[in-house]
């Protein structure tokens, strides 16, 4: 019996100490944000945030473009996250639904999307981009990073869709709805949750990327939060709690938006996942 | 049933219907993804300056020769599959571990099945970002608490010591992607037969032993399709890597993908960039190759069983 309890508190101390482990690092850039400059490089190091310093949030919007930054990102995430829907849901539907020739190819294709780094595509895209006059532009942004998403996404509702039974949309047949009232009307409403997830992870994409938002876009006006905060690398003028307010402001948001949505994610994504 | 759908599918009178459900991402991803990548193909047989991408000589297997008579690409594929192989091991090893903890209930469960997504969800600049302040060798919170442990490493610079760069951005990444296997695991733990945990209790099974005879089989392609996944994720991972060393010191964290970045931004040699790509790009082929054969064997060995 006593063993049990002891198995029991150890545990907890597990879970504890993975806890900690997931979330110190997101809590060490607050307290650092919120340390006086004095005492960042004292000998024994702040453990708890310093309140008074809550100002650094405010007055980071005045010195630092923070509220550009943060606007690009967002219009990248949420164009991102349109396109990649509208683009997904149908080849989705096909992948579950149809046997055609090419099948095999589409799904290979989409999977094998998963092996290109951005760093491989960023010059012939710039090239492509160039041509269409989208170099410099939000829009630019968004199809690059939709490339990337289209194809997670699409293996996503494709498994959400498989476990909707063939006869619902029998059902409708009989009753004269074509292909595109079934995906309409029936399958959207359905996979509503896998969408969803889809969503989330298309926006989080956006408003993570880094490599094209560097590459594909010059002008400072245009400057997403992922390469403002990257600029601050290796530059030592801006003072080290006025950077990590900048990583706080542009990682909280993506957290507290996760932490509500994350059951919507994992529910979504392993519909199609565990099934294989 | 297969031969009926089909004939419904004829039925429908739309024999067009798939290909024009497919055609928009079809078309999206031949001009976005493999437009671009068989441009790089051909780039690989080029000598192509960064700065008149336009003008690109052909010089045959140039690119490709040079990399392997150049003694750099060898080290660049070991620091790779050292790199892989340990994010695969410890992300879906401690993945693994802490979905086993969650799957076991205790007061606060949920709230700590969200609180571990948290890395996840966080922005990979700002995350290397972060862990290059947390790994700064003088005001460090990593080199305090070592010192305040007693630890003889306190005191080093983990991002600019060429033995200890590569731990410290293991360490990084495997914070930053082990929910992902945590949560994939911890929804197909949820699939272990009860019967089969009860049945091994009954014979006095102990823990291990119930983890081998009713939980492993359970979740074992979840686990290989994750080794497939953070494999190739690793192979191409950037951002992370590119902030906190540039592939430095001396090479230490030069993944390909660093390295191809190297290539063709610094040194403008896209010829050579493109080059690493397409070995790079081998390899994952490769890997997914193993994997289903892979896949398929388990499958058939336990179809006998």
């Amino acid at each position: 019996m006593r063993t049990s309890r002891q198995l029991e508190h150890m545990r907890v101390l597990a879970v504890l100490l993975m806890l900690g482990f997931a979330a110190f690092p997101i809590y060490w850039m607050f307290v650092t944000s919120m340390t006086p400059s004095s005492e960042l490089f004292a000998s024994s190091p702040r453990l708890l945030p310093a309140w008074s310093q809550l100002s650094i949030y405010a007055e980071i919007f005045n010195t630092i473009p923070v509220a550009t930054w943060l606007k690009n990102s967002f219009l990248v995430a949420a164009g991102t996250t349109v396109l990649s829907i509208l683009l997904a849901v149908f080849p989705a539907y096909a992948l579950s639904r149809f046997r055609f020739a090419g099948l095999a190819v589409l799904g290979f294709a989409l999977f094998a999307t998963q092996m290109l780094p951005e760093a491989m595509l960023v010059v012939p895209l710039y090239s492509i981009f160039g041509d269409l006059n989208l170099l410099n532009t939000i829009p630019g942004l968004v199809l690059a990073n939709t490339a990337f998403v289209v194809p997670v996404i699409t293996w996503i509702i494709k498994g959400a869709i498989d476990s909707i039974p063939f006869e619902i949309e029998e059902a409708a047949r009989v009753d004269g709805c074509s292909r595109l009232d079934i995906v309409l009307g029936i399958v959207i409403p359905l996979v509503a949750p896998t969408l969803a997830a889809a969503a989330v992870i298309s926006f989080f994409h956006g408003w993570n990327e880094y490599v094209f938002a560097q590459t594909l876009v010059s002008s400072e006006n245009l400057r997403t939060a992922s390469v403002g905060l990257a600029s601050f690398v290796g530059e030592l003028s801006t003072p080290i709690h006025s950077v990590m307010a900048v990583g706080v402001i542009y990682t909280l948001p993506a957290i507290i938006f996760y932490l509500f949505a994350q059951r919507y994610v994992v529910a979504g994504m392993t519909a199609g996942s565990v099934k294989g | 049933m297969k031969r009926a759908q089909l004939a419904r599918e004829r039925l429908d009178g739309h024999p067009w219907t798939p290909y024009l459900f497919a055609a928009p991402v079809g078309i999206y991803l031949l001009l976005f993804q493999f437009y671009p990548l068989i441009q790089q193909f051909y780039m690989s047989f080029t000598a192509t300056d960064l700065l008149t991408p336009t003008v690109n000589p052909f010089v045959g297997m140039e690119n490709y020769s040079f990399l392997i008579e150049d003694g750099e690409l060898w080290k660049v594929l070991s620091v790779t599959a050292i790199y892989t192989v340990a994010c695969v091991v410890f992300a879906i090893g401690v993945g693994l571990g802490s979905a086993l903890l969650l799957d076991s209930p205790f007061i606060g469960r949920s709230l700590a099945r969200a609180l571990i997504t948290i890395p996840w969800a966080a922005p990979s600049v700002a995350v290397a970002l972060i862990f290059t302040w947390i790994f700064n060798s003088q005001y460090g919170i990593f080199n305090r608490a070592l010192t305040e442990l007693g630890l003889q490493l306190g005191g080093e610079n983990w991002l600019d010591n060429a033995s200890l760069a590569l731990p410290a951005i293991l360490l990084t990444t495997v914070w930053q992607i082990f929910p992902f296997s945590s949560v994939v695991i911890l929804a197909a733990l949820q699939g272990v037969p009860q019967e089969l945990k009860e049945a091994a209790v009954i014979d006095g099974a102990d823990r291990l032993n119930i983890f081998k005879t009713a939980t492993w089989p359970t979740i074992q392609p979840t686990v290989l399709m994750l080794t497939l996944f953070v494999t190739i994720w690793s192979l191409r991972r950037f951002d992370l890597i590119w902030l906190m060393t540039q592939g430095g010191p001396i090479g230490a964290t030069n993944t390909m993908v660093i390295e191809l970045y190297r290539q063709g931004f610094v040194y403008r040699d896209l010829g050579t960039a493109a080059s690493i790509g397409m070995i790079g790009l081998s390899i994952a082929l490769l890997v997914t190759v193993i994997y289903f054969k892979v896949t398929q064997m388990t499958e058939q060995a336990q179809g006998k069983r």
